[in-house]
């Protein structure tokens, strides 16, 4: 665990079966965003293939969408997997507003993810 | 030829001059207690003079009389009084130039008045003038010189001469000193006088309470005044007036007003009667020529009705819900001027309206030398009626004291509504990304009180927290700033009618260039914007009345 106390924002990555998993928890508005970015952005730099849990997430807003849609556009430049998982509806309905539910893949858990590959 | 022990004893005795009169010099600029200071001058004068005797006389009663301040020697003057042109005193303030008299026997001017009440003996007088540029003051005396001859010398002149100008100048330091300090102490109780009438204004209710109730007083006190207090029945009883003329007494007859009105009106609940009491009472004992114009009422909040009486006030107006507006004629005479008046009631039902009664200073007030006018403060009140009551006021005084609107006299307004309050949010916030959790939590109770469904508040939530996010970057581009979120119910459209504004103090944006990205560019800022169009019924940008920052107004119909 690798968590500022000061930030909205927790967050775990583990090592499961090839690709770090992110679960974040809490609010990533404006004040969490540049942290949960960095923990994204990190991820894709050390070559990995991610997927961000996102089911501990209760609000996110458009800062927050961008740096899903950064880390998104990294990997893909690096021909890296990224993808979500997990999503509350809270997440899904921001997503769907800004027409990105397509965009992003989006599984329900890593295994369905694994699977459906 | 003088010889060198001459010159060098007249050196030395100069400076024994000098001496005294810089040390006096200092006694008299660093010390205010007059009294104190003069009495220690005037035995040091004496003594280092050789005089017997020496005195301090000033011009009192407008100028008319000499009174002796302090003195020395071996008869006590202070306190004597002379006629102001009384011997050679007078005649040394009058002609303001010294007087030496070496045998007062022989000089005209000296009357014996004095040493006949105190049994002394003058024989010979030295009497400077004191003044302050062409101010007279008085003068300072010195009687009989303790010498061989036991006369005054011209260098004893001059020592006088010098002495008496900073003595002067003392005297007058410390009259204005004194003054000073007595206008500060005036201040000072203005302001306790202030407080105290402050104090006797009711406390301001929420919302949710009826009555409400602003005065913004011109000067330290103020000669209006409101009330208003529940009885044990839930009837309020109120009032308002303005006490004729301006300043302490008006202030005076205004406290006595109000206590009367409180007191009396716990128990008297006709209004037309309570008046005729108070009535009665002022003019029992009201200075000439002072009066208090009042309207004053009980307004029952379980039917909506109101009675009122208005003794010599302007008519107070009812807005309809429908937005109309009527005046409450019906007049007698203002308080405190003719006993035994009558004061007729008139009974309204309040509905849906809002009553306002307010002081000619809300009228009265000028913009460009033009006055408000009945219309004017209409107009005023729609501007503002969707808006909770206590912001409302807020709004129409903030207006009321725009730049380049003139008060000239205190401003007062009462208002009564009886509508049902809807749920609302006046909300400040530092503009900063980490009051933004606040600023949702705030926001999102209120949204739920007003009847949306959870879906939708979260919709609601995302587009004001997207309004704030912008406001922090790109208004205030991260710099201090307060961001102010109001949310209500505009029940003039609709019950369902959710209106939210969020206004910031920073420079004014071109409204053109807020738009929303194309949906591949996706930086914040940009997707905000898209959010919160797509999430809003309505989204319109304006600048504030103030000509400062920038506003936002969202719209969104409630659906549970």
């Amino acid at each position: 665990m690798n968590n500022n106390s000061d930030s909205p924002v927790k967050f775990e990555i583990d090592d499961e079966q090839g690709y770090l998993v992110v679960r974040f928890e809490g609010e990533i508005d404006l004040y969490g965003t540049p942290h949960a970015r960095e923990v994204i952005l990190n991820c894709i730099k050390s070559k990995r293939n991610t997927v961000i849990d996102l089911s501990a997430v209760s609000y996110i807003d458009s800062s927050g969408v961008a740096s899903l849609v950064e880390g998104y556009q990294l990997a893909k430049n690096d021909k890296l997997e990224f993808g979500l998982v997990n999503i509350s509806d809270a997440v899904l309905s921001v997503l769907q507003l800004a027409h990105l539910d397509k965009v992003f893949t989006i599984h329900a858990s890593l295994d369905e993810r694994i699977q459906a590959s | 030829m003088k010889q060198p022990e001459d010159i060098a004893q007249q050196a030395a005795t100069l400076d024994q001059h000098l001496a005294l009169v810089a040390r006096m010099t200092q006694e008299f600029t660093t010390s205010l207690d007059i009294e104190d200071t003069l009495n220690n001058a005037i035995t040091q004068m004496m003594e280092y003079m050789h005089a017997e005797a020496a005195s301090i006389f000033l011009l009192e009663n407008d100028d008319t009389e000499l009174v002796c301040r302090t003195c020395a020697g071996p008869i006590q003057l202070t306190g004597l009084r002379l006629a102001a042109d009384h011997g050679i005193i007078g005649n040394t303030v009058k002609q303001n130039a010294v007087q030496m008299v070496l045998d007062v026997s022989t000089d005209p001017d000296f009357t014996a008045q004095v040493d006949e009440q105190t049994g002394f003996t003058t024989r010979s007088i030295l009497c400077a003038p004191l003044t302050v540029k062409d101010k007279k003051l008085g003068a300072i005396e010195l009687i009989n010189k303790k010498s061989e001859d036991g006369l005054f010398v011209g260098d004893d002149q001059h020592i006088l001469t010098a002495l008496a100008a900073s003595a002067a100048l003392a005297i007058h330091n410390a009259a204005m000193a004194s003054a000073l300090i007595e206008q500060e102490r005036i201040q000072h109780e203005l302001e306790l006088a202030r407080e105290i009438q402050s104090n006797l204004l009711p406390v301001a209710q929420a919302d949710d309470y009826p009555v409400h109730g602003y005065n913004l007083p011109m000067r330290e006190v103020s000669g209006d005044f409101y009330d208003y207090f529940t009885l044990p029945d839930g009837r309020i009883v109120f009032n308002l007036a303005d006490v004729s003329g301006k300043g302490m007494n008006a202030s005076l007859l205004m406290a006595k007003t109000s206590s009367l009105f409180h007191c009396l009106g716990k128990t008297q609940t006709s209004p037309g009667q309570l008046m005729s009491m108070i009535n009665n009472e002022v003019h029992e004992n009201s200075t000439r020529g002072m009066f208090v114009t009042m309207v004053g009422g009980i307004f029952d909040p379980a039917d909506g009705t109101i009675i009122l009486a208005n003794a010599g006030h302007q008519p107070p107006m009812l807005q309809y819900a429908e937005g109309h507006f009527e005046e409450i004629i019906g007049q007698s005479p203002p308080l405190g001027i003719v006993p035994d008046v009558e004061f007729p009631e008139t009974t309204l039902n309040l509905k849906d309206g809002t009553l306002y009664i307010y002081t000619d200073g809300v009228t009265e007030s000028q913009q460009d030398g033009k006055m408000l006018g009945e219309e004017g403060f209409q107009a005023m009140i729609t501007a503002h009626r969707d808006k909770p009551v206590t912001a409302r006021i807020t709004a129409m005084f903030e207006s009321l004291q725009r730049e380049g609107r003139e008060l000239h006299d205190d401003v007062t307004v009462l208002v009564i509504e009886n509508k049902p309050q809807a749920p609302s949010l006046s909300l400040k916030v530092p503009a900063k990304a980490n009051h933004l959790k606040q600023l949702r939590d705030k926001a999102r109770e209120v949204v739920l009180a007003a009847g949306s469904g959870k879906e939708q508040a979260d919709s609601i939530i995302l587009a004001i927290s997207e309004a704030a996010s912008n406001i922090i970057q790109h208004a205030y581009k991260d710099n201090e700033g307060d961001i102010e979120l109001n949310i209500h119910i505009d029940s003039h459209i609709s019950p369902h009618q959710l209106v939210i504004t969020l206004r910031d103090y920073a420079e004014t944006i071109d409204i053109n260039e807020i738009r929303s990205r194309a949906l591949d560019d996706v930086r914040p800022g940009g997707l905000g914007v898209h959010f919160m169009k797509q999430l809003m019924d309505n989204l319109v940008y304006t600048v504030p009345e103030d000509g400062r920052g920038n506003r936002l107004e969202m719209r969104i119909t409630i659906n549970e």
